[in-house]
């Protein structure tokens, strides 16, 4: 260090200035937004953000390959943003500039992002493209509502249903039927667990994510199908209650007590990577499970309740967008339209092992022999899942799933809080942010 | 010998006395010029913003509630948020322990490999290594060693000790020491690397001076080292400690703040604050309060410490 006390305390003092300057500017924005950009030329170049970088790249890369073929006159810039960090990456970018042409956006975040007036409305384009009719009715009523009720703010790519993975080796070993009912869920979740081996009948989402299951978990098993009794949810309906203490009861019983803190990424790991039953987890990780578990393992609709009634909670369908800023909206629509077209949106829903939105692509071969992709979307268009519709529309729905109540749900698996003081503060939560939303409309 | 004699240089031509005088004196100011506007652009302008947002109710999901709010977000912060208390009480924690331990331990490595011995350059190598790996690497490494199938705990439960299925993270009894392991095995070099530049210093007059006066080496240390490395000691634990309480990564990686909250710092429950309910007016508010408590607590920690004054 400098031998001169003045100097050393300057010194001293700027590195200090720095790190405490850090600190304060962790939190910046300038709160612009509402560049209306321009229609273009619909040539040159246009930029992509992918919600789902690296685990869909491939085979973005490969529809982006073939539209510059079609179109030579357009290059796509294409940008990966892993999951977990997109809604943050549009946040910063909304407001601090440097929005893409076109997105990926799917609807649990699209009311956050229509809501600061990012996105275009797509509906007159949609009307005079070959693409009307041939998008499912459900998936553009659900990027809709989402979007607030009034315009359509993303095209749907696909749809995901809750699914519940089981190993098919374990269960034939241990002479079990598929868990297709609830009851045989907790049987065989009890029959397959010895600790002492380091076998688990089920395994748990306690972290990141862990809302959206536990209510799946809740209402499939009370067998309420409405999310709203008026202007009151009813998560803390005395059924949902019950239910809820049922499940979080699997807890450490017939799961690894590590699974408090798993979120998707390491609750996916630990059933591709250990000898777990069963696994509830959307047709997102088909892809994952094939290539550990090939030949060794099922996916089938959330269980139903004995007399068969299947309910079960919505999945945010998956969209794409142009964003309001585009320079080049011309042929941004181009790229979203080729992206929907019948080849690309199969080819993209079959890497997915999603549901697709473009109607010609779901009747495609692939799907009859995808059995996860194929029964879930039989299921969800026989009609025969009654569906709770999760209020992705609320622009609370983000924080009140996530960062409010996620603690909240750990402390019910520790029991540290009951099964219904949690529904009834998440209630609470639900009532005041719909009230609000109701107010504004 | 005489010296032949130089040639005569024409002089200089003359310069008028304002320019003589204007260009050294502008000289300076106009070469730290770049850095200083970026510094106004990159630190002063952001550092402006959360100032002012921290008295903004700002939320662009909601932009019916924006507006001027005076006090309202400071009120709120000391008044009806039991979430920042407790944040601010386990950023408190975290800090103390994480800079007394990654010290202790800095220390004792950085006067280890001060001494001579065969293989000196590979110890020091293995020492500082750890403080250039990067942080996300460090995360996805402890996140493996303490993953319930693959990691530490899996072996041991091979070997009979523990159950399976179990992970240190997610045990509201050893989650705080996990975490605080993690970040030791990254901070430790930080204050070896500080150390051992200082100990280099040392003249080897004042302990053979020391010995010839009959010191032992535990006196020599107090006595000599001690005092030589206190500056060092001070300005490294104050940048530390700024540091940790801003600890973002590593826990938010590890833990993600939980189990229920256990390992949410401050500057983590900003960021929920901001990027989860995109209420910044209020995550601003928070930053602000971590701002002036981090500015207070450096200002008493430099005066009580004496930073600098004790030279003789």
């Amino acid at each position: 260090m400098s031998s001169n006390p003045r100097r050393r305390r300057l010194a001293a003092a700027l590195a200090l200035t720095t790190a405490l300057a850090l600190t304060a500017a962790a939190c910046g924005d300038d709160g612009t937004s509402g560049d209306k950009g321009k229609e273009g030329s619909g040539k040159g170049e246009i930029t992509f953000w992918d919600n789902n970088g690296g685990v869909r790249t491939e085979v973005w890369k490969e529809i982006i390959a073939d539209f510059e073929k079609k179109n030579p006159d357009i290059k796509v810039n294409y940008v990966g943003i892993p999951a977990e960090s997109v809604q943050s990456k549009y946040d910063t970018a909304i407001q601090g500039g440097g929005l893409p042409d076109v997105g990926g956006v799917g609807a649990a975040m699209l009311a956050a992002i229509a809501a600061q007036n990012a996105l275009e409305p797509l509906d007159d384009r949609l009307a005079k493209s070959p693409l009307k009719d041939k998008l499912s009715t459900a998936m553009v009523d659900s990027v809709r509502a989402a979007g607030g009720g009034e315009q359509m703010f993303t095209l749907p790519t696909s749809a995901n249903n809750g699914t519940l993975w089981y190993r098919t080796d374990l269960f034939e070993a241990a002479g079990l039927d598929e868990p297709s009912t609830w009851t045989k869920f907790y049987a065989a979740a009890e029959k397959l667990t010895d600790k002492g081996k380091n076998h688990f009948g089920y395994t748990i989402r306690g972290g990141e994510g862990s809302i959206a299951q536990a209510l799946d978990a809740a209402y499939g098993q009370s067998g309420i199908t409405e999310f709203w009794n008026g202007d009151k949810t009813t998560v803390n309906d005395p059924k949902n209650v019950a239910a809820l203490e049922k499940y979080v009861g699997l807890f450490k019983k017939v799961t690894p007590s590590a699974d408090l803190n798993n979120d998707f990424k390491k609750m996916v790991a630990q059933w591709d990577s250990g000898e777990i039953g069963m696994l509830s987890h959307n047709l997102g990780s088909y892809q994952d499970h094939l290539k550990a578990l090939e030949g060794k393992f099922r996916g089938i609709p959330n269980p139903t309740l004995d007399d068969g009634t299947r309910v079960q909670v919505s999945n945010p369908v998956d969209g794409i967008g142009i964003f309001k800023s585009s320079k080049n909206k011309t042929a941004a629509w181009k790229f979203v339209e080729f992206a929907l077209s019948h080849e690309s949106n199969s080819k993209w829903n079959e890497a997915a092992g999603a549901i697709p939105s473009n109607l010609e692509a779901a009747g495609d071969g692939w799907v009859q022999s995808a059995e996860a992709t194929k029964l879930a979307a039989a299921a969800l268009n026989d009609g025969t899942i009654k569906i709770v519709q999760l209020p992705y529309y609320l622009p609370d729905w983000n924080s009140l799933s996530k960062a409010d109540n996620e603690p909240n749900f750990q402390k019910v698996l520790l029991g540290k809080m009951s099964a219904k003081d949690f529904l009834d503060t998440l209630a609470g939560q639900l009532d005041e942010a719909q009230a609000e939303w109701k107010k504004q409309q | 010998m005489a010296r032949p004699a130089a040639v005569a240089k024409p002089p200089p031509r003359p310069r008028s006395t304002r320019a003589r005088s204007a260009t050294p004196r502008r000289l300076p100011y106009l070469l730290i010029a770049p850095a200083g506007l970026l510094m106004l652009g990159f630190i002063a302008y952001p550092v402006g913003s959360v100032f002012y947002y921290s008295l903004q109710h700002y939320n662009p999901t909601k932009p019916w509630r924006n507006g001027f709010a005076g006090l309202d977000n400071f009120d709120e912060i000391f008044t009806s948020d039991p979430l920042f208390w407790d944040t601010l009480v386990f950023s408190a924690k975290w800090v103390v322990v994480e800079v007394g331990l990654q010290l202790l331990l800095g220390l004792a490595l950085a006067l280890i490999v001060n001494q001579t011995f065969a293989g000196r350059a590979l110890g020091r190598a293995l020492v500082f290594s750890p403080w250039a790996v990067s942080g996300v690497l460090t995360s996805v490494i402890w996140v493996l060693l303490y993953n319930s199938q693959t990691g530490v705990t899996r072996y041991l439960a091979d070997l009979g000790i523990g159950e399976y299925g179990t992970s240190w993270l997610s045990d509201t009894s050893t989650v705080f020491s996990a975490a605080i392991v993690a970040d030791l095995w990254r901070g430790v070099p930080f204050f070896a690397i500080l150390i051992l530049a200082d100990l280099q210093s040392v003249s080897k007059d004042l302990y053979e001076a020391a010995e010839v006066d009959g010191a032992g080496r535990l006196r020599q240390f107090f006595h000599i080292t001690l005092p030589h490395l206190k500056d060092a000691i001070v300005l490294s634990t104050l940048l530390r400690a700024v540091w940790e309480f801003n600890n973002v990564d590593l826990l938010y990686t590890l833990t993600g703040g939980g189990p229920a909250g256990m390992t949410t710092t401050l500057p983590l429950y900003v960021a929920n604050t901001s990027v989860d309910a995109h209420d910044f007016g209020y995550a601003s508010a928070l930053t602000t309060v971590a701002f002036v408590i981090l500015l207070f607590f450096s200002f008493a920690y430099l005066r009580l410490s004496k930073f600098g004054r004790n030279e003789s």
